[in-house]
């Protein structure tokens, strides 16, 4: 017996990650429906099932207990969602992409393996139970804290590469643009969540508070603005549209990053400034969940209508599209954290308590000044983000009609609805988002098991649906009540919309001027590849023969291994066995169907040889 | 708090940055005429082109429904700013400089209307499928990217100082503890972005009558156009306000009425300054301008790090 059982259940924590895969999970396989008719040489076999047992892994990965299931579990995901990534079979690049994914994540599950053998083999009653792991910790973090260190590095690679964190995350920009775009929703917007859920199920069920919690929280916090840093600003030099909502998948898991690493580290020192933090996180990730799954969606419609991911080759899709346009645009504007939008209220959360933590007079003065700089650094990536969606909503819905030649009408409405529900849900999170935070509250502190932790309507305030936030220091120190916000807007728009036509102007439709002379609308296009060259040339450079494109190696020289014919050849086994065999049994098979004649007398005679032949075995049979 | 103050300082707020502004750009105009060795257009100007545009006729050149929408947002955007910033309303009951929202929206809502008027604005152009709108989209966009940082950096300088980001704490803070070098440094790099802001030169890249004939207001006309040009003088008393309570509290003298005036007389010599570097200098390339700003946010760093050192 190896001491795993199979014991599931659901606290708060795993039913805020339940609320997302189920929501996620409707949504895609609604959109499917219509979106595979894209697809008209590939299977469906090859896709509704795996799609289904991804869900269902899913659940089993936030629901178990226990850390044997959870990495069953864990590679049934892996495998379900490679095998989805390569669904275009033919396709060279997807198939690429899916080896890639395909070895990353194994090495990546390899050293999850490893992390929890090794605490199974301190724990006392030899058991992958969570508990027992919990007090194994314990109990190591007293004796031997170096081995803690190992086993949660162990952990971290394996949960930060399948979150995509820079560097390991190096996989996802391959593997979502080729995915099928109703399944790159679910990549983004599920599972790369799921090393989110495993970093805070380990760093706050397993691992006791301690010292330990403390470093880990900064180094999450350093991976976190890596590729938060990183991950945007290549995202902006993408005229894929797919491939740039993949990189911003990177950058925004980043902010989760650098909020949990902030709640980690300021837990012994500000438990209430920690809690708004890792709630931060919590709720940027759910708020993620909803706006890059809409936005994958969007990107879906686009190549649904016009065959195109390039964002240079499409533009003015608005006035063809309006239910896909508004829902991008709600979308773009929620990732760039515009109010009143979802997106806004979360890096609120996070910025705010990253910055107040300068205040904190309890955290050495270095590590103040890193949470500062890092509060700040994630406030400009914020508007780079926003710069990057523009980029997408202007050259795809604005401007000229391209790219959209003998096309008419929006998408089906099973693609339309998914789109709209979660938008509404961006917008919603946003209007009322005490609803989500306090969804947050009860999943971080059911994920606590000790310790005092702040009530909620000291760290929130009771301003329903509004916040106010108290980060331990005695008065408030940041706000967001939408309601009156948005109030105090409608009666400003109504007044400048009546401004607006007091002056009784008429309309009147004319040509677009191009400066004088006539010039075709395709001549004078502003295509997306153009846009903010000169911001990009500042974070473009050479070093060595690596070229970085915003900051991100586009070309790496990987050292050339040479290998001897013969090995070369034992590597490809379908040259020396799979296709002899193959060959050999379609001979056999070819043998077989001549006998197929076509006359009911041959057959007659194959069957009278067959029951004389039975005859002859069963009487030949040594007799009792 | 109650519902009366909140209400009665919104209409001042919203008069002072809406009704006045142009009156305040009008003196710039003709402080810039006076450079200039020109007579200038009468100091209310300003109001006349506005009311002139509202009557005019309206061209649009694209169908697409977010031409219409986008320029009321932007103008609906700042007003909204113009409501989470302090313009010398002191509430003598409890002591406290809070804008009208304060209590609603702290200065990260503040930070972000004000991109939301750069969306706006970016929408309108990119909507109106002209090419120079396309281009100037992408400066406007590029000017925001690089100038918010730094805009952000003196704001949140002064909120570690008074470790909260509301507005009203934030002036509350500095008035009772003195000028510091920290928020000295602040105010000088709040300064430094304030031209580009508002949008004037040696920043006024994306509007650049000059290379892109307007850029993201080139198809604009009538009284879309009116909002538009609105939105920018609402935006310069905005900033100058927030220059002027926050970073420069001082005199201050407990009175509603007094401060309010105060505060108006230190936005009027501020949009001067403004109008006079406007009239001395050249226009910057746009890459220059990219630089100079990402240069300038590494260096605003140092307020930070004064703040954080407590002084």
């Amino acid at each position: 017996m190896i001491g795993a059982s199979l014991r599931a259940g659901i606290d708060p924590l795993s039913a805020f990650f339940l609320l997302t895969i189920s929501i996620i999970a409707f949504c895609a396989t609604l959109y499917s429906i219509s979106y595979l008719r894209h697809y008209e040489r590939e299977s469906l076999v090859r896709y509704y099932p795996l799609l289904l047992l991804f869900f269902a892994s899913m659940a089993g990965i936030v629901c178990v207990a226990d850390m044997m299931f959870f990495i069953v579990f864990w590679e049934m995901m892996t495998l379900t969602s490679w095998a989805l990534v390569v669904y275009e079979r033919e396709n060279k690049e997807s198939l690429k992409a899916g080896l890639i994914y395909f070895i990353v994540t194994h090495i990546a599950a390899g050293c999850l393996i490893l992390g929890a053998v090794v605490l199974y083999s301190y724990s006392s009653d030899h058991s992958f139970r969570f508990d027992g792991l919990r007090a194994s910790l314990a109990a190591l973090l007293a004796t031997n804290p170096a081995l803690v260190h190992l086993v949660l590095a162990f952990f971290f690679i394996g949960f930060a590469t399948k979150a995509s964190t820079l560097p390991f995350g190096f996989w996802l920009p391959l593997a979502h643009p080729v995915a099928p775009s109703s399944f790159s929703a679910v990549l983004s917007g599920v599972m790369i969540k799921a090393g989110i859920y495993g970093l805070v199920r380990l760093f706050c069920t397993l691992l006791p508070i301690s010292p330990l919690s403390q470093t880990w929280g900064i180094i999450i916090a350093l991976f976190g603005i890596l590729s938060l840093f990183v991950g945007t600003i290549s995202a902006l030099m993408q005229d894929d549209s797919k491939r740039l909502m993949a990189f911003h998948s990177i950058g925004q898991v980043g902010y989760m990053f650098l909020s949990l690493g902030a709640g980690f580290y300021f837990f012994p020192l500000n438990p209430a400034l920690a809690a708004i933090a890792l709630i931060a996180g919590l709720f940027h990730m759910i708020n993620h969940s909803w706006f890059k799954s809409c936005l994958f969606l969007n990107a879906g419609s686009i190549m649904y209508k016009t065959s195109t991911r390039d964002l240079n080759k499409i533009g003015g899709l608005f006035q063809l599209m309006p239910w896909t346009g508004v829902s991008a645009m709600i979308a773009s504007l929620s990732i760039g954290g515009i109010p009143p939008f979802n997106g806004f209220v979360s890096k609120l959360l996070i910025f705010e308590s990253c910055l107040i933590s300068g205040k904190e007079a309890g955290a050495a003065f270095w590590a103040r000044g890193f949470f500062v700089l890092l509060g700040l650094a994630a406030i400009f990536i914020s508007a780079v983000t926003l710069a990057s969606f523009l980029k997408f909503i202007n050259s795809a819905f604005l401007g000229k009609l391209r790219g959209a030649e003998g096309i008419s009408g929006d998408v089906p409405l099973p693609m339309r609805i998914p789109q709209g529900i979660l938008a509404f849900l961006c917008v919603l999170f946003g209007v009322v988002p005490f609803l989500p935070i306090l969804m947050g509250y009860q999943a971080i502190r059911s994920a606590l098991p000790e310790g005092a932790f702040p009530a909620s309507a000291s760290l929130f305030g009771k301003m329903w649906p509004g916040i106010s936030l108290d980060f331990g220091m005695g008065k408030i120190s940041g706000v967001w009540d939408p309601l009156w916000i948005i109030m105090a807007f409608m009666i400003l728009m109504g007044g400048v919309f009546l401004v607006a036509r007091a002056g009784g102007a008429k309309v009147r439709e004319v040509e677009t001027w191009y400066g004088g002379l006539q010039h075709l609308p395709a001549d004078t296009a502003y295509r997306g590849h153009s846009f903010y060259r000169p911001f990009k040339q500042v974070f473009s450079f050479n070093f060595k023969n690596i070229e970085f494109r915003g900051l991100y190696p586009t070309t790496f020289p990987l050292p050339k291994i040479s290998m001897p014919q013969g090995v070369r050849t034992f590597l490809s086994p379908d040259q020396w066995l799979y296709y002899p065999l193959g060959r050999l049994f379609m001979k056999l098979t070819r043998g077989f169907s001549r006998s197929h004649t076509g006359h009911p007398q041959m057959y007659l005679l194959w069957i009278a040889m067959g029951v004389i032949l039975v005859m002859v075995l069963v009487l030949s049979l040594p007799g009792e | 708090m109650g519902l009366g103050w909140v209400i009665g300082v919104s209409i001042l707020n919203l008069f002072l940055a809406l009704a006045l502004s142009p009156l305040l750009e009008g003196c710039g105009r003709k402080l810039r005429a006076m450079v200039h060795s020109r007579i200038g257009p009468p100091i209310i100007q300003p109001y006349y082109d506005l009311a002139k545009l509202l009557g005019k006729e309206d061209l649009r050149s694209s169908a697409n429904p977010l031409v219409r929408v986008a320029p009321l947002v932007c103008l609906g955007t700042v007003a909204i700013a113009a409501l989470l910033v302090p313009m010398g309303t002191f509430q003598a009951s409890t002591r406290t400089f809070e804008p009208p929202l304060g209590a609603y929206g702290d200065t990260l809502l503040f930070i972000y209307s004000i991109a939301l008027a750069a969306v706006a604005t970016i929408v309108t152009g990119a909507a109106s499928d002209n090419p120079f709108a396309f281009v100037g989209a992408s400066r406007e966009m590029m000017m925001h990217l690089t100038v918010e940082p730094v805009l952000a950096i003196a704001l949140i300088t002064a909120a570690i100082n008074a470790g909260s980001f509301r507005m009203g704490d934030m002036v509350f803070w500095y008035h009772a503890h003195g000028p510091t070098p920290s928020m000295i440094l602040a105010a000088v790099f709040f300064f430094l972005a304030l031209q580009a802001q508002v949008g004037k030169l040696p920043f006024d890249i994306p509007e650049a009558e000059q290379e892109v004939m307007g850029g993201t207001f080139i198809e604009q006309s009538g009284p879309q156009y009116a909002l538009l040009r609105w939105s920018l003088m609402a935006k310069q008393v905005v900033f100058c306000s927030v220059f002027c309570q926050i970073f420069v509290p001082w005199p201050m003298v407990g009175h509603i009425a007094w401060d309010v005036l105060i505060n108006l007389a230190k936005v009027f010599v501020l949009v001067l300054i403004i109008a006079l570097i406007d009239a001395v200098n050249p226009r910057l390339r746009i890459d220059q301008a990219v630089r100079y700003y990402l240069c300038l946010g590494f260096v605003s760093l140092s307020a930070i790090v004064l703040a954080l050192a407590g002084v």
